[in-house]
């Protein structure tokens, strides 16, 4: 063949690898385009112990209740389980009604390769793999101690070379194919929240069988959506799709006053969009550019974009003009710096008043957060009941005269004797800039810090393994209760439970205990106001802020709205590509 | 009477160093290599810079008489971070040059000396660690005795070394069988005596050339690590700045980007310049040129 043959026969190859490349795009497709922040650790429901996990696990899998999509105060709702469940009058028996006719999603572990309808006995297996020791949850806090028979079970079989699922636990029975019968052994006020959590989703022992240590990437739910390649590749990009066998769950048609305009779509089959494209972009510019370019429906707007679009507390006219909309909503957070108090140096509470004292909360703010975030005095958030509007934390910075003395008397003047402190961070350039800005602020006092970077996994694995000394996190709330708060603290939530600084106070852990037990209550918001100055007295950690969330919408996105507790709010949302057509035009 | 002019006997050295100071271009690159190692050293004994961590102005301030470069966003004077950054990148370039050399030219030597056996290990360890990915290396090596400076040097240092150790292998193979080593030989020799005192020098334009190549690359690859959050940690670094910028440029803060390029390029270019100068001047081929 000679040299013009070869190019032509190589152009004509070429021509039919990109012909086949070309997608097919579907005009009436609609595609919704979202970002995580985090990488995702995998999806698994009994690991789902961060935000960014949560959310994509809750697009699978699905739990016994939800919170109503349209209503405030967040209000609970039956999603798996047919309607609320019967409580006995001691409040200690809850019978739940399963929908009949759910079936979990087709996947080779199935006999045929077909789905199975789900029963009451899923709920079972799966909340026994989350008390599983050798499973190393991190969900057990929320049920540990609260079912009855449930630790005995976990403890008996923690000691057998495998975790016999079949032995009976008096708590947790399925008494026929639909009956699922909850016996606590304590009273557990915020029991049915815990059944809204992903930690409770109902998985299938046939695939956590099949796939065992890989189950994490071979994600089986019931829920709206499933994995496009049907498995988990730790990929940048996660595609979902319809789940075609997804049960008949209709958009709600009862709203809030403030939900009102969001009942367009009330009373249509959900999900309503075919498809969902998550991207994992963990550095803020590249989104916001992706956001701006129209690629992408929702996003936060980022620190150092905050001047260019935000002005007065409005959408600057460039933004508007482009049709997005801003909403700005407080969140149901605290973030806040933590001591690993496994290590013997942070029982000194001189030592970490003195640190919370040099450290400037309002310089942070103007740096981090544009001014728009509420400094924390303690750990419970506003809009919380047990947070104080009118209390100030005494140890609150900045007061350097007032913290170089407290070192002092923490034994430490000037910072001598004090061992370089590592600071673990997750590896984003704002992350490292808040640590340096931390190092600074400590620096000032004599303490010196070393900054130890890893992406979120790792740095989540680190934690979880009590392997840092300090590091920067936040808590969002899993339910509106400030106990949900209030347990991060409470020793036997040690790592890899919720309490990440491993704090195990008997004082306050008795204290806690009473409160857990209690009905909301007068009684009980007081002690939750006493937990909470307990805390800030001590300065258990370090509170750092309430944040607010300031939220750009494109403006064919269609239900969408700012929430703490709706992980599984994608179901919901709506593109309508008509309106998208004509407004990229602008763009 | 027929007399042949004698030239004054003349070193390669001496020989390479009048090439270097005729030729313009290399000796500006010289000047400006030495003031960036005292600098570096300056800055390292805490003579200057040594306040870089204040703040100085407000967070974010543009480039102006009060403060040249601008501040960061804590109002940190970028121009400080920049000279510490140097420091970060000529004791990286050093470090690592030093590590690579040393590695490079011992194994080199012994493996062209003896041959055999020992040539095929040290070619089996070299053609090892080339096929690792420099990235991954890093990686691995941060995670076992933690990110920061020791990483960096230890990895680029382990990394770089193979170039240098098959040319210097190559090289002793040519020269072994040479008069000059049969002299060494016959009149008893050590191994050692004939490898370090005789074959090491005649190849030593090659560690010089390796050298002042190696440092250049070290400094652009700490760049890049540091970018990417691998490199060193807690202190400036022309990379950490460079990531700063990333978000900051959006806020038109480019003074950070500028600094920090500025600083590396002038010091890559005159590097280069330098060691392509070195190495026409140590080129035996080339002299008298």
């Amino acid at each position: 063949m000679n040299l013009k043959k070869c190019v032509i026969a190589i152009m004509a190859a070429s021509l039919v690898v990109f012909a086949g490349c070309t997608k097919k795009q579907n005009a009436s497709e609609r595609v919704l385009n979202l970002s995580s922040t985090a990488e995702i650790k995998g999806f698994d429901p009994i690991n789902a112990g961060d935000l960014y996990s949560g959310r994509e696990i809750s697009k699978i899998y699905e739990g016994l209740l939800e919170f109503h999509y349209l209503k405030m105060p967040y209000t609970l709702v039956p999603n798996l389980a047919e309607e609320m469940p019967q409580v006995s009058t001691d409040g200690l028996v809850y019978t739940f009604k399963i929908r009949p006719g759910v079936m979990f999603q087709d996947d080779a572990a199935f006999a045929g390769g077909k789905g199975r309808e789900l029963e009451a006995k899923d709920f079972v297996f799966s909340i026994k793999r989350l008390a599983d020791s050798k499973l190393n949850s991190e969900g057990w806090w929320v049920l540990d101690g609260k079912i009855k028979g449930l630790n005995e079970w976990r403890d008996k079989n923690s000691k057998l070379p495998a975790t016999n699922y079949d032995e009976e636990v008096e708590g947790l029975k399925a008494i026929d194919k639909y009956t699922l019968q909850f016996t606590l052994a304590k009273p557990f006020p915020q029991f049915l929240y815990s059944l809204a959590m992903p930690f409770t989703y109902a998985v299938s022992r046939e695939v956590a069988d099949k796939y065992g240590k890989e189950f994490l990437n071979h994600p089986v739910g019931t829920g709206p959506y499933k994995l496009e390649a049907g498995k988990f590749d730790q990929t940048k990009t996660i595609i979902y799709v319809k789940n075609p066998t997804f049960r008949k769950k209709l958009y709600p048609s009862d709203a809030s006053p403030e939900f009102q305009n969001l009942l367009a779509d009330a009373g249509k089959q959900l999900p309503l969009v075919d498809k969902v494209i998550v991207h994992v972009m963990v550095e803020s510019q590249p989104a916001w550019l992706k956001f701006n370019k129209g690629e992408l429906d929702f996003y936060g707007i980022p620190k150092d974009n905050f001047g260019t679009a935000i002005k007065d507390n409005k959408l600057t006219p460039d933004l508007s003009g482009k049709g997005m909309i801003l909403s700005i909503t407080p969140l149901l957070d605290v973030t806040y710096t933590g001591f690993n108090y496994e290590n013997k140096l942070f029982q000194n509470v001189n030592l970490r008043r003195a640190m919370y004292l040099a450290y400037d909360e309002g310089k942070s703010n103007e740096l981090f957060y544009n001014n728009t975030s509420f400094p924390a005095q303690s750990i419970v958030p506003p809009g919380i009941v047990g947070n104080m509007p009118d209390f100030k934390n005494p140890w609150k910075g900045p007061n350097l005269e007032l913290a170089k003395k407290t070192l002092a008397e923490a034994g430490y003047p000037e910072g001598k004797g004090l061992p370089e402190i590592t600071y673990d961070i997750s590896d984003s350039t704002t992350s490292r800039q808040m640590a340096e800005f931390f190092v600074k602020q400590m620096e000032q006092i004599g303490v010196k810090i070393k900054i130890v970077a890893s992406p979120w996994p790792e740095f989540m694995a680190k934690v979880k393994k009590k392997s840092v000394q300090m590091f920067g996190m936040a808590w969002g709330a899993d339910y509106p209760d400030a106990e949900n708060f209030l347990q991060l603290l409470y020793g036997p939530n040690k790592s890899p439970g919720a309490n990440s600084s491993n704090y195990d106070n008997p004082e306050y852990n008795k204290m806690f205990e009473k409160a857990a037990l209690m009905q909301d209550s007068p009684e009980r918001t007081k002690l939750y106001e006493e937990l909470n100055k307990f805390v800030a007295d001590n300065v258990v950690l370090m509170y750092n802020m309430h944040r607010q969330s300031y939220t750009l919408q494109q403006s064919w996105l269609r239900n969408y709205h700012t929430s703490d507790l709706h992980h599984n709010n994608v179901q919901y949302l709506n593109i309508d590509n008509e309106v998208k057509a004509q407004s990229l035009k602008k763009f | 009477m027929t007399t042949t002019t004698v030239r004054p006997n003349q070193s390669i050295w001496a020989h390479a160093a009048r090439s270097i100071y005729k030729d313009k271009l290399a000796f500006i690159s010289f000047v400006i290599v030495t003031v960036y190692m005292v600098m570096g050293i300056l800055a390292f004994t805490g003579v200057i810079a040594a306040d870089w961590s204040k703040e100085i102005g407000p967070s974010y301030s543009a480039p102006s008489a009060d403060y040249i470069f601008g501040t960061d966003i804590f109002g940190r004077s970028v121009f400080l971070k920049a000279i510490k950054g140097a420091e970060t990148a000529i004791s990286i370039g050093l470090v690592t040059a030093f590590i690579t050399v040393t590695l490079g030219s011992v194994l080199g030597l012994i493996a062209g000396y003896y041959g055999g056996k020992l040539d095929d290990f040290i070619g089996w360890i070299y053609t090892t660690i080339s096929s690792i990915p420099g990235i991954m290396l890093i990686i691995a090596i941060a995670f076992i005795i933690g990110k920061g400076l020791t990483a960096v040097y230890l990895s680029l240092g382990l990394t770089s070394w193979v170039g240098l150790c098959r040319v210097i292998r190559g090289e002793v193979i040519r020269h072994k069988d040479r008069e000059y080593v049969h002299a060494a030989s016959a009149i008893g020799g050590s191994d050692m005596r004939k490898m370090f005192r005789h074959i090491l020098p005649n190849v030593s334009h090659m560690m010089i050339i390796n050298f002042s190549l190696t440092f250049q690359m070290a400094i652009k690859s700490e760049v890049i690590l540091s970018y990417l959050g691998l490199g060193v940690q807690g202190r400036p670094s022309w990379g950490v700045m460079i990531d700063d910028a990333k978000l900051e440029l959006s806020r038109g803060v480019w003074w950070q980007l500028g600094a920090a390029t500025l600083f590396m390029f002038i010091i890559v270019l005159a590097l280069n310049i330098l060691g392509d100068a070195i190495r026409d001047a140590l080129d035996p081929k080339l002299k008298g040129k």
